[in-house]
């Protein structure tokens, strides 16, 4: 792929990111524990860094975040969500070289379970109560599940894009 | 679906590791203890102390910050947060608690409430 077709698609997978999370962010919360989220624009963020590179998706991510807090009118949210990208973006560069492309739900699911290890972090760090760390079983299901399925689902992405 | 030797070995890892989930739910829960002291906390910084085992009648107060505004319930041994103009209304949908161990908790408002038990 040429440099010039990267940047656009770098773009494009930004905006589509930033769709899936404005529009995720519109779906309640099906129980009452903070942060978990099915995640689903990391399914571009996986792809991204499959299709672009470590740099581009860093970027796409980034792009995706400063958007999607502006967007969702958070930015006091913004503090969670680049600890958790960072985290999960840390992952995700330092696997994929090493997972092949159906096994990138494995990749998926450590981001997930790195990103809520970090909102829980975070979140503790600025409450300062140590008692939030109640709530790690929960995060943890809920990462692998959201995990798997997003790496599931990339997977699928990338193979139908990869077909043009 | 070809499952090789090693994506075996994956989905066993990640099945256990959704075991230890569940057992620290489970573990959670049975380490609780009924609920004596609520302290509420803003922003790291407690802001209010409560002996839920002297509260006769329930009461409801406030607590409003440049954050946003919580509305907070207190009956004898248990303590809630009723209502909230936070986004999402996690804090409202934990309801009452009565235990020690996970606190109620408003992100967005930075608000906590953590429940002591006797020891």
């Amino acid at each position: 792929m040429s440099r010039s077709k990267k940047l656009v698609l770098a773009a494009v997978l930004a905006a589509a990111a930033l769709g899936i999370y404005v529009l995720e962010s519109q779906i309640p919360s099906p129980l009452p524990v903070p942060g978990i989220k099915l995640g689903l624009a990391n399914i571009i963020t996986l792809t991204a860094m499959a299709l672009l590179g470590r740099k581009l998706s860093c970027a796409t991510l980034a792009l995706r975040l400063l958007l999607g807090s502006m967007f969702t009118g958070g930015f006091s949210a913004l503090l969670y969500s680049a600890a958790g990208g960072a985290a999960a973006f840390a992952v995700m560069a330092g696997l994929i070289g090493l997972f092949p492309e159906k096994r990138l739900w494995v990749i998926s699911a450590l981001a997930a379970i790195a990103h809520n290890a970090a909102q829980l972090v975070c979140a503790v760090l600025v409450t300062g109560t140590t008692g939030l760390f109640w709530y790690a079983p929960a995060l943890l299901i809920s990462a692998i599940l959201t995990g798997v399925f997003t790496g599931i689902a990339a997977t699928f992405l990338l193979r139908a894009l990869k077909k043009n | 679906m070809k499952t090789n030797r090693q994506t075996k070995i994956w989905i066993l890892l990640f099945i256990l590791l959704l075991c230890l989930g569940a057992l620290g739910l489970v573990f959670a829960r049975s380490f609780s203890l009924p609920a004596v002291t609520a302290r509420i906390s803003v922003d790291g910084e407690c802001v209010k102390v409560i002996d839920l085992r002297a509260v006769t009648l329930p009461y409801e107060f406030e607590i409003s910050t440049a954050h946003g505004r919580n509305l907070v319930r207190v009956e004898h041994g248990r303590i809630a947060v009723i209502e909230s103009d936070c986004p999402e209304q996690i804090c409202v949908r934990q309801g009452y608690v009565q235990e020690s161990g996970v606190p109620i908790v408003c992100l967005p408002h930075r608000l906590v409430i953590e429940l002591e038990g006797d020891e």
